[in-house]
């Protein structure tokens, strides 16, 4: 059964932000709203690191350290379990999401929820431009709304827009049942943390830390699960974005998404994902 | 970054505060939400079973909500 889930590789992520707005633009988030933060860990504000600057020809000891984070997609969701419409929900391959005609605005889910994923819409909710943004119908005033690992995109063949957006290639998503994907395999061989562990929700983003991994090694917009038909060892080569095929890979026998090998980060192509 | 309206990571021990800010206003039963917004983590810790959180809750819910819909319900559970 697939089970998606996501690894952020915190070695990588530069704190830009971009996932956090492209996931703004792309699910039409109203003013004032996120789904998707980059935390940091430094400083008293969002944008100040601790320690100091270098003195008397010292190193200086400034630091700062990104968390990014949204719904984790829990396995146990307490925000789930709490709903008593229903209107929260786990779908078949494992995505927790809102549908917001059965919302009726209690926020008990918003309580259960260790993360502080959720949001709620005191107000009418506004749009910038007016006629909103990306791929999402905007959420009435008076409903809970939260990411949904881009389901719309997902059901498309599509990876969620803060993924094919983070230019640091810090995030990878795909199928936590398929022992295959890059996420079972980042999983499985670099040291990953689930945050709140304590809380047994079991969190399907995986934090990664302590050692940079080869990042997002993938070559368009597509999910991994399609590159296997657009990889430049198959017969779709002429898919791939022509950055893609610089290496001499025609003998390696492996895919554009193997952890060893050529999985070298990369920008992807430009204007390859339409609309995000 | 204190907003509460956006996503953060919460201490446990500051958690429940923030759930109540949270609820603070809401026009059903604070109280309840906050009660098993509590007993959720504990379902999800292995603390409490599915079964028991929904038999627990079952009927302030009806009384609050006018129905229980959640998918903890029992096999057989007797929604009378
Ligand atoms: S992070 Fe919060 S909103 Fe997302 S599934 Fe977990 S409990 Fe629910
Ligand atoms: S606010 Fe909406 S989604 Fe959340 S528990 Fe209440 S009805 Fe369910």
């Amino acid at each position: 059964m697939t089970n998606y889930g996501l690894v952020i590789d915190q070695e990588r992520c530069i704190g830009c932000q971009a996932c956090a707005v492209s996931c703004k633009q792309e699910n039409n988030v109203p003013m004032g709203q996120f789904w998707n933060r980059v935390l940091t860990e430094g400083g008293d504000k969002i944008d100040t690191p601790s320690g100091g600057y270098p003195e008397d020809g010292g190193s200086g000891s400034l630091d700062m350290e990104y968390q990014p984070t949204a719904c984790q997609h829990c396995e146990n969701a307490p925000c789930v379990k709490v709903c008593p419409v229903n209107a929260t929900y786990t779908r078949d391959d494992g995505i927790v999401e809102i549908d917001y005609d059965k919302c009726i605005g209690c926020r008990y889910c918003m309580a259960a929820c260790p993360y502080n994923a959720r949001v709620f819409n005191w107000d009418e909710p506004e749009q910038m431009p007016e006629e909103g943004t990306g791929d999402v119908a905007a959420r009435p005033q008076g409903v809970v709304e939260k990411c949904t690992f881009c389901s719309h995109r997902v059901d498309e063949g599509l990876d969620p827009a803060c993924v094919v957006n983070c230019p640091a290639d810090a995030r990878i998503f795909g199928d936590l049942d398929d022992e295959g994907s890059t996420v079972s395999k980042y999983i499985n061989e670099y040291e990953t943390d689930q945050l709140l562990e304590d809380r047994g929700t079991n969190p399907k983003t995986h934090y990664l830390s302590g050692e940079m991994s080869p990042g997002r090694p993938q070559t368009s917009d597509k999910m991994e699960s399609e590159l296997d038909d657009v990889s430049p060892w198959s017969d779709g080569a002429e898919d791939v974005p022509s950055d893609a095929d610089g290496s001499d890979s025609s003998d390696s026998g492996g895919s554009p998404h193997s952890i060893e090998g050529d999985a070298a980060p990369h920008v992807p192509a430009v204007g390859s994902g339409g609309d995000d | 970054m204190n907003d509460p309206q956006q996503p953060r990571l919460t201490p446990i021990d500051e958690w429940e505060d923030e759930a109540a800010a949270m609820l603070d206003g809401v026009e059903y039963d604070t109280d309840l939400g906050l009660r098993m917004a509590r007993d959720a983590i504990r379902v999800s810790n292995g603390e409490l079973s599915d079964a028991e959180f929904h038999e627990k809750y079952h009927e302030e819910l009806l009384a609050e909500f006018g129905e229980d819909e959640r998918p903890t319900k029992p096999e057989g559970f007797d929604d009378d």
